[in-house]
């Protein structure tokens, strides 16, 4: 019962958000001498405590499941919900958009938007090239499980395919790493293969540019992002709130993924400036920072993605590599052991990977289709607002 | 024949110790002690060990001792082996035979020597397969580099060599199942893209597919895709740069000068041509001829070859979908949707299989979005039309240029008509819908493009009418919807809008326009003309007559004087239409003023001094009454 529920929450006052509102409640109450919420004051009040809800379903995890590719989807999924809701809101409040300063908050928000887009390209990039390390995987599969014996032949070519995946790993962390640095890490066990294979593992970037940063393109997002002040709220009927909490919806989800998943120059300096009297500044921030914490971890510092699955591919390639190493021949019963445990923790990432991915790379799309509303909607709004351009418009001929 | 005298021994040996050897024990021993006689012994025979049956197991021993003195040899190799035609055979047949002995042996691998022995072929196997894939890649750089096919000329591509547009794709399967032969197909010609470039020479093509049937049937066919794939991914990224085309993000695409995204456009449109019509087919059929026999590899490298490049062009044409949606941006967004378009049979055929089918389902996504930005730069035409304030009445009532612009870009749009009928069907052709152009058929789908164009007229017609309330003078406010009405209505008639908006919408506004004119004559003529009326009573006494028809007159000069000052400054923008205006007013002024005139002479004491009361403008237009050309109601001329 949305109504009661509503009543209950209003009473309450107990937030920020709310009480921004209400600025805005009090003012047209004392106007229009009425105490009955408006479908609109209960919809953007209704925004607030969802997206506080879904930020707050985030929250209870491990921090083995935090940054895994099913709490990477989950999070997709709160934003994909809060986006629509927000459509919705701002498509019942048309008549606002050309209104200063909603013109100028949505003509913003749509800027962020685009950038917003470019970094879910950014992301697929980065999710085919996790793509690539799993099918260097599923070559080490194909050599070490399932077979009648592990012979040297096949520890070899599983050798090779490992190899491989650590240069292209490596080479995603450090695009500009030295030749140097790879033979140090290598150089061991195969130093005359490294140079061939640097130039099949150039990291997949088709999206962008070169010169293009993720870093830089979240710090644009969030530059001046600030909470509305009263005024803008007054003005715009309460609807510059929920552009500024769908803004820090956007900035958040994008910083997460840049976090989680490899693409072009990664930094997670981003500044989140949200007044805690936001219901959802709470879980968000708290998200923010154990993220950040995990990155801040010394076997994660320099990972290419902070996805638990990544780590896992690391952690597991490195474990057989060495184990790999280590092996002498004929085989010893127990070492054989140790390499089908190795091989089962291997099978194991590779399913989670190959079972993630694909619905990952499908919501990715669905942010990619579903942002573009917004943008058409704002450039619309944006251009209305120009009083009147035919005077220079040259395509008259007579 | 040292060997062959050793095979011999072995087997002897094996014979004895099981001939002797009641249990299996017993035969290990007298094997020990044969093994013991010689050292060479030692290892082949310790192998056998228990084995069920020595003969079949000693003949795979022996083939295996020969294949890997024959494979090592090769595999250890510094130069490439297929530098040399006898020796790359010679390895391949060696590959050949270690498979087919693999294959035969594995079902006996329970039997404990037999699996020894086919981890020793194992081992020689992968080892082959490596040095396979080595050979793989730098056979495909080799041809790459010594086989620099495309050349630009004035930025055109043109494929210099090797291609033969007489040649067709069965001919091409058959050439693989000879192998041997080295001509080279061509697929189906398209229109002005009909060449195909092989961009490694046939050669190394038949090379790369042995080795490629090698690789896949060891297991090693994930290893050879992925050099394949990295290798002609390389190629295609080339390529495309070199075509001018830019990594460009959405950003950078909204934020980039239109007139510079025009040149980008342009470039895109020849870069996605020849993508889709010349290099990915090309790219198609080289990787069926590498992978020929084995679709699943080869349908999946040719996706990780395509991928990249597909979302490039795509991602390009997206961030056109969402941009700004300023009309005069239409014309371009038009080209990109009908390039798509164009080229939705050619992504069909290219992206049909089960890895590429995402591409294919991406594009038409990115297709139908282009479509929503041809109707959202519509809306905001609309938009536009609708919200043009009247800030400033046009000068003398002539054209405002809210109308030229907007005929003159609906005339400009219409030109892309079919376009624009598929974009305003509501639907367009769900996918798997096999024809992409079929909209021709005009009857079906002009209705939509026909509400769509009468609606703007609609809203162009009553902004209009809201801008004529600028002006006081009633008449010139007729004069305004006049001109602006009957240039709408000449744009109309000579363009495609005339077959979209109909006969019937053309008689009705050119009525419209009549009754402007009546409007017009009636507001400012008919003060006149009633000046000039004569009741019946006035003529009763003709002193008082002489009076008032003199105080008429005056008044009627006065008048006329007047409209004449005020109309000099008006305008009408086109000379056929001056003259239907200046005979509609002389027709309507002329028969009562002549009456007048007739009575006026009538009274003898104006009659002698008529022309005295007669002024100037007035001897002009009973002039003009005759010969309506030498005098004109003071309309200005443009």
């Amino acid at each position: 019962m949305p109504s009661t529920d509503y009543q209950g929450v209003s009473a309450s006052f107990s937030n920020f958000g709310r009480s921004i509102l209400s600025i805005r409640r009090d003012q047209v109450h004392s106007m229009e001498n009425t105490h009955e919420a408006t479908r609109q004051e209960f919809e953007l009040e209704t925004f607030q405590r969802q997206v506080a809800d879904r930020f707050n379903g985030l929250l209870p995890v491990g921090s083995d499941e935090l940054l895994s590719l099913s709490w990477v989807r989950k999070l997709l999924d709160v934003f994909l919900c809060c986006q629509e809701e927000f459509r919705v809101i701002m498509f019942n409040n048309k008549e606002y958009m050309n209104r200063t300063p909603m013109d100028r908050l949505m003509s913003e928000f749509s800027e962020r938007s685009v950038k917003a887009l470019d970094v879910c390209n950014a992301i697929r990039d980065g999710i085919e090239q996790i793509r690539q390390w799993k099918k260097q995987l599923e070559i080490v599969l194909c050599a070490l499980d399932n077979q009648r014996s592990l012979g040297e032949g096949q520890f070899r070519r599983a050798k090779k395919a490992l190899i491989d995946l650590e240069i292209g790993m490596l080479d995603e962390k450090e695009s500009n790493a030295s030749l140097a640095h790879r033979n140090r890490s290598f150089g061991r066990n195969n130093v005359q293969k490294d140079h061939k294979s640097l130039g099949h593992f150039r990291s997949l970037s088709w999206s962008v540019s070169r010169a293009w940063s993720a870093a830089r393109q979240l710090q644009a997002i969030g530059n001046n992002l600030a909470a509305p002040r009263g005024n803008e709220i007054i003005a715009t009927n309460g609807l510059a709130v929920a552009v500024f909490t769908m803004s820090s919806v956007l900035l958040f989800v994008m910083w997460a993924l840049v976090a989680a998943i490899p693409c072009q120059d990664r930094g997670l300096q981003t500044h989140f400036y949200i007044p805690r009297q936001f219901t959802w500044a709470a879980p968000i921030l708290s998200l923010h920072e154990r993220i950040l914490e995990e990155s801040k971890k010394r076997d994660r510092r320099n990972a290419c993605g902070l996805l638990k699955e990544i780590h896992q591919i690391e952690k597991c390639a490195r474990r057989m590599n060495e184990l790999a190493d280590s092996i002498q021949f004929p085989l010893t019963e127990e070492k054989e052991g140790d390499v089908r445990q190795r091989v089962q923790e291997l099978v194991e990432v590779f399913k989670a990977v190959k079972d993630g991915l694909d619905p990952l790379e499908r919501q990715l799309f669905c942010v990619l289709v579903f942002g573009p509303w917004y943008i058409s909607f704002m450039l619309q709004s944006r251009l209305l607002s120009v009083v009147s351009i035919f005077g220079f418009w040259l395509l008259t001929e007579y | 024949m040292a060997e062959n005298g050793e095979e011999k021994l072995i087997a002897v040996a094996r014979h004895i110790a099981k001939t002797l050897g009641q249990t299996d024990t017993m035969a290990d021993d007298i094997l020990q002690i044969f093994s013991n006689f010689d050292a060479r012994l030692r290892e082949k025979l310790s192998e056998k060990l228990g084995d069920e049956d020595p003969r079949g197991s000693a003949g795979l021993e022996q083939t295996l001792k020969s294949l890997d003195r024959q494979i090592t040899r090769y595999v250890a190799a510094d130069h490439p082996i297929w530098s040399d035609s006898a020796d790359s055979s010679a390895f391949l047949d060696g590959v050949d035979e270690l498979l087919a002995v693999i294959r035969d042996w594995t079902p006996m691998s329970s039997e404990k020597p037999v699996a020894a022995c086919l981890e020793r072929a194992d081992d020689l196997l992968q080892q082959a397969m490596f040095r396979l894939e080595d050979e793989f890649r730098s056979l495909m750089e080799k041809g790459g580099e010594s086989f620099d096919l495309i050349r630009y000329q004035n930025g055109e591509l043109a494929a210099d060599y090797s291609f033969d547009s007489e040649d067709d794709e069965d001919e091409d399967s058959e050439m693989i199942g000879n192998g041997e032969d080295n001509q080279i197909p061509v697929a189906h010609p398209i229109s002005d893209y009909d060449i195909i470039i092989d961009a490694l020479p046939s050669g190394t093509i038949n090379d790369l597919h042995k080795i490629a049937n090698r690789m896949v049937a060891a297991g090693y066919g994930k290893e050879c895709s992925h050099a394949y794939s990295s290798g002609r991914r390389e190629f295609l990224e080339e390529s495309l740069s070199r075509l001018g085309l830019q990594k460009l993000s959405i950003e950078e695409v909204q934020k980039m000068p239109w007139s510079d995204l025009e040149d980008e456009i342009e470039r895109w449109i020849k870069a996605v041509n020849v993508a889709l019509r010349i290099l990915f087919p090309s790219e198609r059929r080289l990787c069926d001829r590498v992978f020929f026999g084995f679709s699943s590899a080869a349908d999946l490298s040719f996706m990780e070859v395509c991928r990249g490049s597909t979302i490039q062009l795509l991602n390009f044409a997206d961030a056109i979908s969402i941009g700004s949606r300023a009309p005069e941006r239409l014309f371009k967004v038009l080209d990109v949707f009908e390039t798509v378009r164009d080229l939705m049979p050619e992504f069909d055929a290219v992206f049909s299989d089960q890895y590429c089918f995402f591409l294919r389902n991406e594009s038409i996504t990115i297709w139908k979005r282009l479509g929503e930005a041809i109707r959202g730069i519509f809306m905001e035409l609309e938009n536009l039309i609708h919200r043009d304030p009247a800030k400033a009445a046009v000068p003398g009532g002539g054209l405002h240029p809210i109308t030229r612009y907007v005929m003159n870009y609906l005339r400009a749009a219409c030109r892309s008509r079919q376009i624009l009928e598929q974009v305003f069907v509501e639907s367009i052709a769900p996918p798997g819908g096999s024809d992409y152009r079929k909209l021709d058929d005009r009857s079906m789908s002009s209705s939509s493009l026909s509400v769509q164009m009468a609606w703007i007229m609609e809203l162009l017609e009553s902004n209009l009418e809201s801008k004529s309330r600028m002006y006081r003078d009633p008449a010139l406010c007729s004069v305004f919807m006049m001109n602006n009405g009957r240039y709408i209505i000449q744009k109309v008639k000579d363009s495609e809008l005339e077959s979209l908006l109909g006969e019937d919408w053309i008689q009705k506004h050119s009525r419209k326009v009549r009754q402007y004119l009546v409007n017009y004559q009636r507001s400012s003529w008919n003060k006149v003309l009633g000046v000039l009326k004569l009741d019946n009573s006035s003529l009763a006494s003709n002193v008082v007559t002489s009076e008032a028809l003199k105080e008429k007159l005056k008044l009627f000069n006065t008048s006329f004087e007047e409209i004449c000052k005020t109309q000099s400054t008006w305008v009408i923008f086109d000379e056929q239409f001056r003259e239907e205006l200046r005979i509609s007013v002389v027709r309507n002024l002329s028969p009562a003023y002549c009456t007048f005139l007739g009575r006026l002479q009538t009274v003898p004491d104006i009659g002698k001094h008529l022309e005295k009361y007669i002024s100037y403008y007035l001897k002009a237009a009973f002039v003009f009454a005759r010969n309506p050309v030498a005098y004109i109601t003071p309309m200005n001329l443009m």
